[in-house]
Order: C-alpha cells, then structure tokens, then sequence
C-alpha cells in the first residue's frame, strides 16, 4: 500500500464525482414506476378543467359562495340570476375576467365600488385575503376555458 | 551511498506526485465549492435583487451569501432551503421566477418559517444544498421527496387533527369519507378518538326484511344501494347462505302493532300526500334527489316487509335505538297509508312478500353465527348474545411510517410508499396479493386518494404538542325532564347542534336561539314549519306535534338557549332610524338575495314576517357580525356602523309585526 495507491483512488473517485454530477445535471430522471394516489388526484383535476392549486381550491369557495347567482359553472345562470337585474355577468367570457385587479375589487368591495349596482356583495370583510386569491384566480380560470 | 542515492530520488518523486495530486485535489475542491449550484443560484439572486428594489431597499437588505439553515430543535429539522429560496418571504419577489419568487398566500403569516421551516409542510431533503439532492423531483429521490401539491394536505393532517383542517378540502373530503364509510369502526384512527361508528341494530331483522333482498345484499350491499355505507364482504355462496339463515333467525321481537290495522282501506294518495308533508326527502333520497342521512328509499318496497316497516315508522325507536329519525306522531291510519304507499312507490320487483319462513337449521344458523364473528359484523351491528367484536382491524396509528419495502403492492407496477399501498388497500383490499378481511367499499380513485391522504399525515413520530392543533369532541347535551323526551323523541340533535354536539344538517344551531327567535314564533314554528329559506332543499319536517309539546320546547328556548349580550338590547327604535334603515336596505342591494313579498332573491331568508320572527337584538348582531354568529354565512359582513346596523335592525323589526303575527311563516 503506498500513497501513489491512494492519489490514484482519490483522483479516480473524483473523476467519478464529476462524470456522475455532470450526468446528475444533463439527464432527467429516468422513467419510474407510477405513483397512483398522485394520478388519481390529478385525473379529477383535469376533469374539473386542470385547474391548479390555487385555482381549484377557488372554485370550492365559488361553489359555496357566488354559485348560486352566478351559477356553478360561472354562465350567470345560478337559480337566484333571474331576481336580479342587471343579471350577473357570464364569467366565462374572457373580457369580464381579464383584469385580475378589478375581479379582486369587486369580490372584496361589492361590485357598487366599481361604479355597478348593489347586487353583488362586499366578501372583504368575511373571506380571508387567500381566499380571495383563490377567486381571482378561479376567476382567470373560467375566462381562460375555450368557449363552449 | 549510491542505494542511498536512489532511495532518496524514489522519495523525492513520491513527494513530487504526492504534493502535485494533492495541489490537483484541493483546486478542484476549491472549484467545486466556489461553483456550488447554491452559490451561482445566490449570485444569480443578487442581480435579480438590484433590480428587483431600488437602492435604499438593497442598502436595508441583509446580505445574502453564505449557507441559510432554519434549526427546528422541537422537530428535528435542519432546512436549508432558504439557501436558494431568498425571497420567499420578501413580498417584493412575488414576480421574479423560481426559485426566488414570494411564497404564494398567506401561509407564511400562518406558519412563520422560523417556526415550521419548509419541510414540515413539503416534506424534501431540507439539508440538502442542490435541486436534485433536496428532492424537488418527486422521483428524484429515494426516500422523502418533495410532495406535489397536489398530495400536500396530507402533510397539513399531521398537525391539524381537527377532522375538518382549514384550507385543506382534499383533507377534509378524505376524513368526511373514513367517517361516513365507518373505517373507525374496524380501525383504530388517530384523530378520531371518540367517534364511534354503527350501523343497524339487528334483533329484529327477521321481521324486517325479505329473504331475497338479504341475499342480495350481502352478495353485494351496492347491487341494492349505491351508496351502500357497508362494502362488499367478498363472501362465498356458502357463507350467504348461512349468514343469511343466522341473520334471519333472529326475531327478538315480533312487530306486533300492525296487527289490527285494515290494510284494505289504506290510501296510497293519502301516503303520497303525508310523505312530502312530513318532509321525508330531507334525509331520504328517492330516485337520485333528497338527503343523505337516511338510506334511499327507492327499492324499499324490494327490501321491507310490511309489518316491520309499519312498526319502524309507528316507533322508529324501539328496535333502533340509535337511529337518528325521528318518531312522528301519526295515527295508525296514517301510518298505514304511509307504509301502502312506501311499498307501493318504491320498488322494482312485483315479487309479494314471503310468509316468515321457519330457519330452523341448527347448522346453517351455527355457520352463519361462525361468519358473523369471523368477518367483524358485530363492530358495526349490534346483536343480542355476540359480543361487540371492537376493531377487528389493525391500528393505523403510524401507518404513514411503515416501511413501504414490507408492505404488499399486488400486481401494480408502482412507486413503494405508504401511501400507493394505503391507496391500493383501500381500492382494492382484495388485490394485493395477501388475503384481506376488509371489504371493498368500491370507492372511485379520487375518493379512496383522499382516504390515503387523509391517512397519509399520521406518522408514529412524536409531534411536539404544540404543533397539534385539535380539537376536543364537544360536550354530550343530553337534556332531563320533559325537554329531554322531546329532544330525544324528535330527535332535535340529528340535525341540530347544542354547544357544537349534535348533526349539522340544519343551518341553525341551538346555542342562542331564544335570543334569536320570538317565543311564540318557535311555538308555532314547530307546529307548522314553514319555509323560511325558500331555496333550502332539506327542511324541517312537519312533526305533527302536539300545541303542549310545542310550548315545551319554546319555555325552555326561551329560558335556557340565551345569549345576554344579544338580550340587552334596546328596540325602542325612532321613526326616522326605521327610513334610515329602508334606504339601506335598498343601497346595499340585500333585496338580491331576500325576498320582501313578491320581489327579490331566494338564497336568504323571507323577511316579509321578520317582525314577528326575529328578536331585534338578534338581527342587529348578526347584522354586525355574520361570520362570528355562523361561519361560512352567505350573508356578507358590510362593515355596518351602530347606528346602521340599528336602523337596518329598525326596518326589519318593523316587517310584519302586528296583528298577523299568529301566521306560521309562509310556505
């Protein structure tokens, strides 16, 4: 055993770290066995529209909250559209839903805020600012949908 | 001297390549450390800061070279994500790209990272200091990779064992699913100490239900019912048909007070009629629509003898004791009509009912005992002389930390972890590869995914205490004396809730409902209850309740369900407060969801007779608070004022108040 044995090792092992960080660095992951649980979860996401996270856990909120006039798939057909006039806007039009700013205004002041009527409420004070996060982005979830 | 010469020479060239290899290691450690992936990542960060924040920020930025860690002590956690995650809690960042960008939400304000770190919550290699090494590739890495978002609420069971956690529905959904299909019953679960599962009680069975339906049934409970709480036993022809003897043999007590009813005079439109007036849909489906705290009753006519039935809707209570249906008092006719037309609505055989044969066979019924206790009917159903047989599963306690390589994956083809296996477990208990006592509850993927989840949290590992954030199961309201047998007769606490104890069917918990509803409102509420909220599908039902009982319940309402804030109120209001409170009601649009007459929206309640339903104190306090009084209201908080919300309060308690106020609501 010498030492000219072991620099060699050395230098040997850490060519191998090198080969082995580069490989780790171009290279995907290779294919691996599935993760069902997982797949599940996501085949129900993409059911519901593939929404994301933050998105689905807002259409749970606006199935609770606004459905109800603005229907569950967010038309403006919910069972209480037709008491109102001015009826609610179809959201799944991408122009009622493209400025995430004013959809924050209007789910957290009411929509009188923004110069409409009375008939939607201010929802600032009883949802959380996450929850509201979740509805704007729902919100951009329904305009971004392919018109049916 | 000349060997000496050369040994000399060997040495100096060994030291030569000794000093050379070392030279060439240390370079390129050297190398390696100062083109860490987390320090480009950093440099990378500091650019994108300068143009991120304007100098003055940059000046009060704390620098951020160097290796960050989080220490958890009371979790035994050393993250380092921080390292390369610089701005996750700068709100600054929130559009610079990955891995720089703000933490999306509000979840830091809940769950400061000093005190949580990261993987607590996303679970990964926290000390490790490179993508692939932290495990942000959920295969990437062997053991504990990071969870998709998509699987994360199981790490928020962990600590929220509260069976409904905040912000995490897939959780809530998947624990809803262990206590609805009766996992309890079978499993001890931890984060349901407490809960108890049961299903029917059996002695009677015998005079309950038709043979061939029984057959049918434990062949396979969703052949019958789709929504079978009970799964499919897997039982062999044999074991049915000795179960099916045992079960029918038992006959404790014979349904007696049928016996002088004239089945030929029963009116089955006089049924029909009582059916929707006592509201059966509210619990009952039929045909797809109605509540789902009772069974469906659209092939009951297939499963019920007609004695048993008639005996079950006299007195639901006497041979089940635990049901959570209530008796109505009905005269024997009515019962009757309602039984004719149950059995003559409901059902897709003509097949008439067998005469009660005689199980004698000592031996099937033997056997039938034998499979009974073998396969754990008796967690579930109680019956004279088996013993509760408990859980006859094994604890899941830790199960989340089981060695994935020693558990049982059948024929697919996944990756080994606790939670594919509890995943295909509770799918499949049958395909495994290992003989399973449990039954398949046939629940779709995404179901028996949020069973695993919710199981997926509860790791053996000891959680520092306070991290848990639980709750204690409520106080049991059992009420004395003569409240007591209505409560118990009416069975108020399937739907309604006392201090958080009872079903949650109704929007109206109990606590503080002489301080929200008249007296004499609650009286002849309960004689006729009318439909407040026009659009609520499961109502109250119409108990056909006798005056005294009805005032026995408003007395004690209005002495003991009190709220003394809501009670001093002053509702001497002015003339003026009350217009005050006309043109609010218009500005603030309520009328887009109450209806006043003939006009406005269904998703409130009618305010029509609010005078002579609501107590103004009430009013004025809800008003002012919604969420506090009832969480997840509809009825948003506007941020009123006092004097608002009084003169709001003014108007409505002026709305039908007067002479009519003996109308029972409107329907």
């Amino acid at each position: 055993m010498t030492g000219t044995h072991r620099v060699t090792t050395a230098i040997a092992l850490a060519g191998c770290g090198v080969v082995l960080v580069a490989m780790a660095g171009c290279g995907r992951p290779t294919p691996q066995p599935g993760d069902p649980l997982f797949d599940a979860i996501r085949a129900e996401e993409r059911g519901a529209g593939n929404l994301t996270y933050a998105e689905s856990q807002g259409r749970t909120l606006f199935g609770h909250y606004c459905a109800t006039c603005h229907g569950d798939e967010g038309h403006g057909d919910g069972q209480n559209a037709s008491n109102l006039e001015p009826p609610p806007p179809d959201l799944t039009v991408p122009k009622n839903v493209s400025d995430p700013a004013l959809v924050r205004r209007v789910i957290a002041e009411g929509s009188a805020a923004v110069g409409r009527s009375a008939l939607s409420p201010p929802w600032g004070r009883s949802l959380s600012r996450l929850e509201i996060d979740y509805l704007v982005a729902y919100c951009q979830a329904l305009g971004r949908k392919p018109a049916k | 001297m000349e060997v000496r010469q050369t040994v000399s020479l060997r040495f100096h060239v060994l030291f030569a390549c000794l000093a050379l290899a070392f030279l060439l290691i240390l370079s390129w450690v050297l190398l390696r450390e100062g083109t860490a992936e987390w320090r480009t990542t950093q440099a990378r960060f500091t650019k994108l800061e300068a143009t991120v924040k304007n100098p003055h920020q940059l000046a009060q930025a704390a620098q951020a070279g160097g290796l960050h860690q989080i220490w958890l002590e009371d979790l035994g956690r050393v993250d380092r994500c921080t390292t390369c995650h610089l701005g996750i809690d700068d709100p600054s960042f929130v559009a610079a790209p990955l891995p720089f960008t703000t933490h999306p939400g509000t979840w830091l304000t809940t769950h400061p990272p000093d005190r949580f770190g990261c993987t607590a919550c996303h679970d990964g290699q926290g000390q490790a200091t490179t993508y692939l090494d932290a495990g942000h590739h959920p295969q990437s890495s062997e053991s504990r990779a990071m969870r998709p978002l998509e699987t994360i609420e199981a790490n928020c069971g962990t600590c929220h064992r509260a069976l409904d956690p905040p912000d995490a529905p897939r959780l809530a959904e998947g624990r809803r699913l262990i206590l609805q299909s009766g996992c309890i019953a079978c499993h001890e679960i931890p984060g349901f100490e407490g809960v108890t599962f049961s299903g029917p009680a059996l002695a009677n069975i015998g005079y309950k239900v038709r043979p061939e339906w029984l057959h049918a049934w434990l062949k396979d409970p969703k052949s019958y019912l789709a929504q079978s709480k009970m799964g499919n036993f897997r039982l062999s022809d044999a074991e049915i048909a000795s179960l099916q003897a045992f079960l029918l043999s038992q006959r404790e007590e014979a349904p007696s007070d049928s016996a002088g009813v004239n089945w030929s005079k029963a009116s089955t439109d006089n049924g029909r009629a009582l059916f929707g007036e006592l509201r059966c849909v509210s619990c009952h489906a039929v045909n797809g629509r109605g509540g789902t705290m009772g069974p469906e009753l659209t092939r009951i006519g297939d499963k019920v003898r007609r004695a048993g039935l008639f005996s079950f809707l006299k007195n639901p209570h006497r041979t089940q004791p635990a049901t959570p249906m209530l008796q109505y008092r009905l005269t024997d006719d009515q019962v009757r009509d309602l039984t004719a037309y149950l059995l003559d609505a409901y059902r897709a055989t003509d097949t008439p009912e067998p005469a009660p044969a005689a199980y004698q066979d000592a031996r099937a019924v033997a056997a039938g005992r034998a499979v009974f206790e073998k396969r754990g009917c008796a967690s579930c159903h109680r019956l004279p002389g088996v013993t509760a047989s408990g859980r006859i599963g094994p604890s899941l306690a830790g199960i989340a930390d089981r060695d994935p390589e020693q558990l049982a994956y059948g024929s697919s083809v996944v990756r080994r972890t606790a939670e594919n296996f509890i995943f295909l477990k509770v799918l499949r208990p049958d395909a495994l590869l290992q003989p399973s006592m449990m039954p398949t509850f046939s629940f779709t993927p995404a179901e028996a995914a949020k069973i695993g989840l919710a199981l997926a949290g509860i790791r053996k590992a000891d959680l520092p205490a306070s991290y848990v954030q639980k709750r204690d199961p409520p106080p049991v309201f059992r009420p004395a004396g003569p409240f007591g047998d209505l409560v118990d007769r009416y069975r108020c606490l399937s739907c309604h809730s006392v201090g958080g104890y009872g079903g949650d069917l109704s929007t109206v918990p109990l606590d503080r409902i002489g301080s929200q509803l008249k007296h004499d409102y609650i009286a002849s509420y309960l004689l006729n209850p009318g439909a407040v909220r026009v659009s609520l599908e499961a109502r109250m039902p119409v108990f056909h309740m006798a005056s005294e009982e009805a005032k026995i319940i408003a007395d004690y309402f209005s002495t003991v369900f009190l709220d003394d804030g809501l009670e001093r109120y002053d509702a001497r209001f002015t003339p003026a407060e009350s217009d005050r409170g006309k043109e609010l009601y218009r500005q603030l649009g309520c009328a887009s969801c109450h209806q006043l007459g003939t006009t406005g929206g269904y998703v409130g309640p009618e305010l029509s007779h609010t005078g002579e339903r609501l107590k103004p104190g009430w009013i004025a306090a809800f008003l002012t608070a919604p969420a506090r009084y009832k969480p997840g209201t509809l009825q948003p908080d506007y941020g009123l004022s006092g004097a608002d919300a009084r003169a709001l309060t003014a108007y409505l308690s002026g709305l039908g108040a007067g002479p009519a106020a003996t109308k029972g609501g409107v329907r």
